[in-house]
């Protein structure tokens, strides 16, 4: 094991080079050009390929490219570069591709701030392609250490299920420096509970693992086959076909061979100070969730009964951490509030559901124990934008 | 026991890169860091910032809000973040570009010339910050000098000889 103090785009790297991935094509952007440029020396070293393509689009449809070859790959963007993403991200989930996608998000909308953090893209990297009829597969790491193995997962979880992972990171993880411990071996991968599976680098048919206890068969293309590379509805059979019946298979397929295997997933969440039911739940994800962590922390230690629920698998969404009723509170970095409506949806129909957002930055420790003590006093959150219906 | 170091300037100052070198000395010495980099804005007026989290234990929010140190290499940025400085702190701004000082603040508020003992010294004001580097050194507890500037040299190969010299003479300022 080394130890570096490194930026959470070189721990991605060295995260995606563990899990096997040999192919990285991508489209600089702030602040995810360090982790291009990473790929870009580290990918050779490991006989591996890296392409800069002509913009985001292209990029991926290169990923896709690459997979099917046999690669493991792999591309990384920020949140103007993610919506180009949408048509070779269709095709790689309709075509069942396993690509791994980084998203480290800034302010937007549009270009916004390229060197401040953003979560506008929650959504986003529920739907990013049109046509519905898929589920998405999005990982939310809070450090640059648990982006590493996060990005490890994302290669298993693409594989397993054989779509694309969308790892949801911010400006702070993947531009921010941390204290980064790189494993040397899978023994080490292990013990720092890093995912390991027979993962092979070298392309060939046989690079996708058949693995058992799930209905997805490793990717064979092709008439006969059950699977084919076309933007078309498949049979079974392998053969594309403009036909509604063909079509329900295909779509049954795509959602339910991820929602029906969640137990792969959806043990990645952290709790804390949740086993007396609390009075005041703080849901959060990415950065943030670290101030969260640290406010809980404090306002337990003066008597406020609050826990924290932060969310590592954001899609499909976790709706059984919001089954009792009680006051929720997000913290999210945007003004608009997306986290929050999907707890909203998924608790108790009389919960309180509350949202404090903010722009750029992180809230403070200092706002979030005001804010606890607000809502636990039955007082509302008077400050600009920290309650939906003032909007 | 957390120890919180602001850094804050204009674009090309070095803000970054003095977070990093600190960093990186604090990975060595075996402490836990963070080290959030906030830029993007300095071309329209704004700053650039470094917020280093120094801890024995996991560090929590990454947040800098209760400065023990406040490097101000700029005006702007004295005023943005004046405040966060706790009442045992020190602020290190230079007065070459702090023409401005806020008297009411708790805090220690310690002027180190910096960019004028470079251009002095070395002929060259892209030496300020191994200076201020020097200034910590002695400052910071939680800091070993040699491994600071083993760190300095490691990062910047360039200019070494210099480099320590700059070094040796922020230790001796204060």
């Amino acid at each position: 094991m080394k130890r570096y103090l490194e930026t959470g785009n070189f721990a991605i790297t060295e995260g995606a080079i563990l899990a096997g991935c040999r192919f990285f094509a991508g489209y600089p952007i702030t602040p995810a050009t360090e982790l291009a440029e990473a790929m870009s020396s580290r990918l050779p070293q490991e006989g591996g390929i890296f392409i800069q393509g002509e913009d985001e689009c292209a990029a991926l449809h290169l990923c896709v490219g690459a997979a099917l070859g046999g690669y493991k790959a792999m591309t990384a963007t920020s949140g103007p570069g993610y919506i180009l993403y949408a048509d070779p991200y269709g095709w790689a989930i309709g075509s069942e591709i396993p690509v791994v996608i980084l998203n480290s998000g800034r302010v937007g909308p549009v270009s916004g701030i390229t060197g401040a953090p953003g979560q506008g893209e929650f959504y986003l990297t529920r739907y990013p392609t049109q046509g519905g009829n898929f589920e998405t597969i999005v990982l939310a790491p809070n450090s640059a250490q648990e982006a590493m193995a996060m990005t490890v997962e994302a290669f298993y979880l693409s594989e397993r299920f054989r779509t694309p992972v969308t790892v949801l990171a911010d400006q702070l993880i993947t531009d921010g420096f941390e204290d980064i411990s790189v494993p040397e071996s899978d023994g080490e991968m292990e013990e720092m509970g890093f995912r390991t599976w027979p993962r092979k680098i070298n392309r060939g048919p046989e690079f996708y693992p058949a693995m058992d206890e799930i209905d997805v068969p490793p990717v064979v293309l092709g008439h006969n086959t059950g699977a084919l590379c076309s933007d078309w509805t498949p049979t079974e059979e392998g053969y594309d076909i403009e036909q509604v019946q063909a079509h329900h298979k295909h779509a049954y397929r795509l959602i339910y061979k991820v929602r029906n295997h969640r137990s792969l997933f959806n043990h990645l969440y952290e709790k804390n100070f949740m086993d007396d039911d609390p009075d005041l739940v703080v849901v959060s994800y990415g950065t943030p969730s670290r101030v969260v962590n640290t406010a809980v922390k404090k306002a337990r230690q003066s008597g406020l009964k609050v826990g924290a629920v932060r969310l590592i698998n954001l899609w499909p969404f976790p709706d059984e951490h919001f089954r009792r009723k009680t006051k929720y509170l997000s913290v999210e970095l945007n003004w608009d509030g997306q986290l929050v409506r999907e707890v909203q949806r998924a608790a108790p129909k009389d919960s309180e559901v509350h949202f404090i957002g903010s722009c750029g930055d992180l809230p403070t420790v200092t706002d979030l124990i005001e804010a606890f003590e607000r809502l636990l006093q039955g007082q509302s959150l008077a400050r600009r934008g920290w309650e939906l219906e003032e909007w | 026991m957390r120890t919180e170091i602001l850094a804050s300037g204009f674009g090309g100052q070095g803000v970054v890169r003095l977070g990093q070198i600190l960093g990186e000395a604090a990975v060595k010495q075996g402490y836990r860091v963070t080290m959030l980099k906030s830029h993007g804005t300095e071309m329209r007026g704004g700053y650039v910032r470094s917020q280093l989290v120094i801890s024995k234990e996991p560090i929590g929010s990454p947040m800098v809000e209760n400065a023990d140190f406040f490097v101000a290499l700029s005006l702007a940025a004295y005023k943005a973040f004046k405040h966060l400085v706790t009442k045992n702190g020190i602020i290190l701004y230079d007065p070459a570009f702090v023409v401005e000082l806020d008297n009411t603040l708790p805090c220690t508020q310690t002027a180190i010339p910096a960019k004028d003992l470079a251009v002095e010294k070395f002929g060259r004001a892209v030496f300020a910050n191994t200076i201020m580097l020097g200034v910590l050194a002695k400052l910071v507890e939680e800091f070993d000098p040699k491994i600071l500037l083993e760190s300095i040299l490691h990062i910047i190969p360039k200019y070494q000889e210099q480099n320590e010299k700059a070094f040796e003479l922020g230790c001796a300022l204060l």
